[in-house]
């Protein structure tokens, strides 16, 4: 026998266990006996076997195996149970996303909710804006940079009274509508985004004496945070999809068909 | 029958073996290396693979055992001799209608 038969031959013998079972139990002995026939014959040079068989293997397991994939595919109840799991899936892996996003969220204006509680309480008091609010222009917090909770307070048209940031040098305002929604709500907690790439977990309060304060912070860490929940929940999801799917073509694999079976 | 023109070359090499009466396997795979019969080395999984498709479709049928338990017999069926024929009166078609472009064959002229 030749070098290049005595590898193939073991290797093509153990790959048979990879054609889909039913293939397998049908027609392995028949296989068998083939390749017996093809080492006894003269006439098919040993070298010319060796590749006939590498070539037979790649191709017919990979169509038998598709075959079956494809009959797999085709039964309406697997095909159900598979869709329906990688509905699951889908859900579960947004659920693992949206939910701790809403949590990293919220737990993103605390720091803002207590400043911006005190700060109301002491200006409600009768305390000026300028004294609840340390607006040294040194110190303030650079709104795109810093990950510090700050203060402004605002009179109530919207006008700044006292800030303690500034963006580019000035202190920016929300839009109107916030300040009309705090003015009838007496709070609002939402986004800000003084300026593209600049976004700010923001808590406004309105006060009965009038004006408002606003307490906001830099959200850079809270939404790479987020993100990298994203990148986990998205893996997450290819995970279980691929779970599914190779799920799906094992049981394919193992139990065909009852109709093909009797075929 | 449920072919597409043109036959895949294994299906055609082992519908054209069947064709001169019932074959075991390698009986078919030493025909379609011949060059009338096919000219293709197939191995015993494209073999066993096309003929479970063959059957599946009602082309070719087992015709039992014989000596050796594990040797299984095959031959076409009417609807197999249909599909073959059409085929090769396919290919005659295609040799007919490029006659004109002369070129000629190793077997003569076409």
């Amino acid at each position: 026998m030749s070098i290049a038969l005595r590898i193939v031959l073991p290797l093509y013998r153990a790959a048979a266990w990879l054609y889909p079972p039913r293939f397998r139990r049908r027609y392995a002995g028949q296989i068998q006996l083939a390749l017996r026939d093809a080492m006894a014959d003269q006439s098919l040079p040993p070298a010319s076997l060796a590749s006939t068989l590498l070539k037979d293997l790649a191709q017919s397991l990979w169509k038998e195996n598709l075959d079956m994939l494809k009959e797999t595919a085709s039964r309406p109840l697997l095909l159900f149970n598979a869709l329906m799991l990688a509905a699951l899936a889908t859900v579960l892996a947004l659920a693992f996303y949206a939910i701790p996003q809403q949590v990293l969220r919220q737990g993103a204006n605390d720091p803002q909710l207590e400043l911006a509680g005190n700060a109301a309480l002491r200006l409600q008091a009768g305390a000026p804006a300028a004294q609840v609010i340390a607006t040294n222009p040194a110190d303030r917090v650079n709104m795109a940079e810093s990950l510090s909770p700050f203060l402004i307070a605002f009179d109530e048209q919207g006008h700044v009274t006292a800030s303690a940031a500034q963006l580019n040098g000035a202190t920016p305002a929300p839009p109107p509508g916030v300040f009309d929604y705090a003015r009838t709500h007496s709070e609002e907690r939402l986004t800000w985004q003084p300026q593209p790439g600049v976004r700010l977990a923001t808590v406004i309060r309105h006060l009965p004496s009038g004006g408002f304060v606003l307490s906001a912070r830099n959200m850079r860490e809270i939404e790479a945070r987020e993100a990298q929940m994203g990148q986990m929940a998205r893996f997450l999801w290819l995970a279980m999809l691929a779970i599914v799917a190779l799920g799906t073509f094992l049981f394919g694999w193992l139990r065909p068909s009852p109709a093909r079976v009797h075929a | 029958m449920s072919l597409e023109a043109p036959l895949t070359a294994p299906v055609f090499a082992t519908l054209l073996s069947l064709s001169q009466g019932e074959k075991h396997g390698y009986a078919i795979m030493k025909d379609a290396r011949q060059p009338e019969g096919g000219g293709i080395a197939m191995g015993p999984g494209t073999l066993y693979g096309t003929l479970n498709r063959l059957m599946e479709q009602g082309l070719v049928v087992e015709t039992g055992l014989s000596d050796d338990q594990r040797r299984r017999y095959y031959q076409l069926t009417e609807s197999g001799h249909a599909a073959l024929t059409l085929e090769l009166d396919r290919l005659r078609a295609v040799v007919r209608a490029n006659a004109h472009l002369g070129l000629a064959t190793q077997g003569g002229p076409a």
